[in-house]
């Protein structure tokens, strides 16, 4: 249990410790932000305007925020995750396989590290919140929060089984690019997702990140004070091969994924053959 | 302390280590070398848990390391051949975080973090970032780490590499004096022959098997005899020369000159001086060291 806490810990004080990287991995997001929130906003809004037949209060900014927040959680768990390649590169990840810790606790410290460190920058965020004319209210907030954390274990234990699986920072990219970038844009977190060839629907289906994005605009979103044709437009009906998709259902679904994942990397540490 | 039984280990058709079997006593300082390749890396990984064995027993500290590898891992201390810190981190940081890898009780935690930084001179670092240390630095809160839980067995492998020379010299003042407090048994791999002079034991690799095993004075002893280190102006005619002419137990050609292998050097070298027709420009007699056993068990010298 404290061998779990301390390399818990280690990921912590580590991102504290790396200012660089604490600013550095802002710009994506609010890039993101200006680029689908600003720019695409206005032709969002005006498209909702004639679904909705009227006058409409409105803002797209505030669909893209909770995605752009799971994006950068995703982003950041997957790659703090993948700083086990660089423990292993640099020795340090001998010193921890060699220590009495059992691997179930390095993989889950090693988990709520990359967790931890992800929702923190989740949270930076919402500094931007003001500018961009989004609100939440307190009790959201920390019904948030859990949903936050939730979300960015999910993405550290995905993070987690791809180091174990490749070798060298240089496949960094490549994740990216093969599993990462598919999972922002078929999660409906940067643009709604409707009408989409079958193939794409069940991708998007099994994709944990539709759920977290989901979880998170339910929250942080008045879904009440929208219209029956604005709710759809946006994608916020989601359902699973025909079953409507409930918040439970969600976090269960979240659950069981991380869950699954934690597992096999579980296994992976264990193989004394490295 | 460490009992090894008919050890086995392969890896597809490779067999890198084929049935070797010994004892540590405890707080013996067992030296263990060999040619690269030879299997010494994964007998140690073996040993440390690192990596399954293929077939055999070995027992740390009365442990099995297949059965109770969290035993044996609490019973072990490792300094690496390659540095293992966290750069990023500080002396203290590093240290505490071995602390509660190791589960050292709460309270006696920064008492031995002082204690193992003194031992190795590096109290008034306790603070700095590992990054700013030199290469021996590093190298000794490694050592300290190493200590930190106690460990019944510290597994040193090429624990100077790299080092100059003063600071391996202090490094080994070190490890010698904790042998001294502590009682430690030392499981050591070195390149540096002179540094396992420090050994009571010494085992040989190669070829995944032990060729020899026995304390440094007596691998010397049964090398038998004195070295003469010989250097003529035609190396090529002498050695032929030596050959008809001498009763020599070894004598061998390499690019500095001949090394021969003689029972006796006072004697020798008085006829030898004045029967050898090619001149000599060099000639130094000395007792065989470790390097020389080396060579002669293994063909080869440890560096190649």
């Amino acid at each position: 249990m404290e061998g779990m806490i301390a390399i818990w810990q280690r990921d912590v004080m580590k991102f504290f410790k790396d200012r660089a990287r604490l600013f550095g991995s802002m710009t994506m997001p609010i890039l993101l932000l200006i680029v689908f929130g600003v720019g695409m906003g206005g032709s969002m809004e005006s498209l909702m305007q004639n679904v909705a037949g009227g006058d409409l209060d409105f803002n797209y900014v505030a669909f893209i925020f909770p995605g752009i927040v799971s994006m950068t959680l995703l982003m950041t768990s997957v790659f703090s995750s993948l700083s086990i390649i660089q423990d292993r590169d640099f020795g340090y990840m001998r010193e921890i396989l060699v220590s009495p810790v059992s691997r179930v606790s390095i993989a889950l410290g090693k988990m709520l590290g990359s967790a931890t460190v992800a929702v923190m920058q989740g949270l930076l965020l919402f500094l931007l919140m003001p500018l961009l004319g989004v609100t939440i209210d307190l009790v959201s907030f920390f019904v948030l929060l859990p949903v936050m954390f939730l979300l960015a274990c999910a993405f550290a234990s995905l993070g987690l089984l791809i180091a174990s699986v490749i070798s060298s920072t240089q496949a960094f990219q490549l994740v990216v690019n093969a599993i990462v970038m598919p999972m922002i844009f078929l999660s409906g977190a940067l643009f709604p997702l409707n009408n989409m060839p079958a193939w794409i629907d069940v991708l998007v289906t099994l994709n944990p990140v539709t759920y977290g994005v989901d979880l998170m605009k339910h929250i942080m979103i008045d879904v009440d004070q929208l219209s029956r044709e604005v709710y759809v437009e946006m994608g916020l009906d989601l359902d699973f091969f025909g079953i409507p998709v409930t918040p439970l259902g969600e976090v269960l679904f979240i659950i069981g994924f991380t869950a699954v994942l934690i597992v096999l990397a579980t296994l992976s540490f264990s193989r004394a053959n490295r | 302390m460490i009992e090894v039984k008919e050890l086995r280990k392969s890896f597809k058709s490779f067999e890198a280590v084929k049935g070797s079997s010994f004892t540590v006593e405890e707080g013996e300082i067992f030296g263990f070398l060999g040619p690269n390749g030879a299997g010494k890396s994964t007998t140690i990984n073996i040993l440390s848990t690192m990596l399954k064995l293929t077939s055999g027993e070995v027992k740390i500290n009365g442990y099995d390391v297949t059965k109770q590898k969290n035993k044996v891992r609490e019973s072990i201390g490792i300094i690496f051949q390659e540095n293992t810190l966290d750069e990023k981190l500080t002396a203290k940081e590093n240290l505490m975080l071995h602390c509660k890898l190791y589960r050292v009780p709460k309270k006696s935690r920064k008492a031995r973090i002082d204690e193992v930084l003194a031992i190795v001179d590096l109290t008034d670092n306790l603070n700095q970032t590992v990054e700013k240390f030199s290469g021996g630095m590093k190298r000794r809160l490694e050592i300290a780490r190493g200590l930190l839980h106690y460990p019944k067995v510290l597994f040193l492998d090429e624990p100077s590499v790299g080092l100059d020379p003063q600071t391996r010299a202090h490094i080994w003042e070190y490890i010698l004096k904790l042998k001294e407090k502590e009682n430690m048994t030392m499981f050591l791999t070195t390149h540096y022959l002179d540094e396992a002079e420090i050994s009571d034991r010494i085992a040989i690799m190669d070829h995944g098997e032990i060729i020899a095993l026995d304390t440094p004075k007596r691998l010397k002893a049964q090398l038998g005899g004195d070295v003469i280190e010989l250097q003529t102006t035609d190396n090529q005619a002498a050695i032929q020369e030596i050959n008809e002419k001498f009763s020599v137990i070894e004598a061998t050609l390499h690019e500095e000159g001949i090394t021969l292998k003689v029972k006796n050097s006072d004697e020798f070298v008085s006829t030898f001086m004045k029967q050898l027709e090619t001149p000599v420009t060099g000639l130094d007699i000395r007792k065989p060291t470790l390097n020389d056993v080396f060579l002669s068990m293994t063909g080869r010298e440890i560096r190649d």
